[in-house]
């Protein structure tokens, strides 16, 4: 049977590309962070004690109950700027429902400046930071943090249900948090949380 | 014939649509760095500034802050440099930085490098420094981001050599010479 050259060439084409998109993703997968990140899912959250902006010891298991929303994030990086007035929207939207967004400054800033930021970008929701050894303990404990903002969403039973790698779309980070707070998230409140 | 008409134009629909998904990147999927050229040894005179022009690389893909960021909690990139005694740095001169918007803030320009960037260096080693060659060592400290995500602080080592030698002699008049020549 003779063959068309011309379809054969655009048959090879296309096997390539979806060889070149198959190993692309290959690799994708195989980069520390997400390596790393992708054993937390299903995972127990590490627990880790902080402290906040007003100088309260405040863990992470305190908002065991609640559907928590982990984010790490510092003052220098741009693209966290443009999460958090979406997360402040966030938290009054889903807050009744059993939200609660709790950040954590991956930042050599001294605590004044840390406070003088949140403050001009409105946050508030608990901002949390630590020494610098204190923050690389927690940053090995969820998987590097190779680079800022990276997002946990977390169970109210405080499994790791999904993680953000990075910017991504505000309807993105709001598909995250539906799942976590799950399909009747208001009705799961529990009693005093 | 038409059925390899529609062969062809489904294969190229996938592959037009399939590029953007292939050239798409994710954070994370490679370091960010910013390399060092060598540096030729530049030779400077006695009592006499120099420069010395060390040229960077940003990875491509990536964007450091320039030396004057357009926000105040930005990280500049920025040159420390340690020299020998008698040996002054008299000064370090930055490229201007380039306004840039990124697909996460497309509103808001941000002056960073990228590419290829030359820091220039004025060395002036005082009339007190012996003739010889001089190790100066320091490092480049800068933060690095791509399209949807940022890195830590990161601090690169510099180090180049000048050779430093004495001012040529300025040619002498021979006085005294016979106006015949012999």
């Amino acid at each position: 049977m003779k063959r068309d050259p011309v379809v054969l060439i655009v048959v090879a084409m296309v096997v390539s590309l979806m060889l070149a998109f198959g190993l692309n993703k290959a690799r994708r997968s195989k980069s520390p962070g997400a390596v790393a990140t992708n054993k937390l899912k299903g995972q127990t959250a590490h627990d880790f004690t902080l402290q906040s902006l007003d100088g309260k010891t405040v863990r992470l298991s305190d908002f065991r109950g609640k559907a928590v929303m982990l984010n790490f994030w510092a003052t220098w990086c741009e693209p966290c700027k443009i999460e958090m007035p979406w997360f402040v929207e966030i938290q009054k939207q889903y807050g009744p429902q059993g939200l609660q967004i709790v950040g954590v400054a991956m930042d050599d800033a001294d605590t004044e400046d840390i406070a003088k930021f949140t403050k001009e970008m409105g946050i508030d929701y608990p901002i949390l930071v630590g020494k610098d050894s204190v923050r690389e303990a927690i940053a090995n404990d969820y998987g590097g943090m190779a680079f800022l903002p990276e997002t946990f969403l977390i169970s109210r039973d405080g499994t790791v249900v999904e993680k953000i790698l990075g910017l991504k779309s505000r309807s993105e980070i709001e598909d995250a948090v539906k799942k976590t707070l799950g399909p009747d998230g208001a009705v799961q409140i529990q009693p005093g949380n | 014939m038409l059925s390899r008409v529609i062969v062809i134009k489904t294969a190229l629909l996938i592959v037009l649509l399939g590029a953007p998904l292939l050239a798409q990147d994710s954070p994370g999927r490679k370091a960010p760095s910013v390399t060092m050229s060598p540096v030729p040894l530049e030779a400077i005179v006695l009592g006499k500034p120099g420069v010395v022009d060390l040229h960077f690389r940003v990875a491509s893909g990536f964007h450091v802050n320039s030396n004057s960021p357009s926000e105040e909690y930005l990280i500049p990139t920025a040159l420390k440099l340690d020299a020998p005694t008698d040996i002054v740095i008299g000064g370090i001169t930055y490229p201007p930085g380039e306004d840039v918007s990124f697909p996460f803030a497309p509103d808001q320009k941000l002056n960073v490098y990228s590419g290829d960037i030359t820091i220039a260096v004025l060395v002036r080693p005082l009339s007190s420094v012996l003739p010889g060659r001089y190790a100066i060592h320091g490092q480049l400290k800068y933060q690095a981001c791509d399209n949807a995500a940022c890195y830590p602080p990161k601090k690169l080592p510099v180090d180049f050599e000048v050779k430093v030698s004495k001012a040529p002699t300025a040619a002498r008049k021979n006085p005294g010479q016979s106006p015949n020549v012999h």
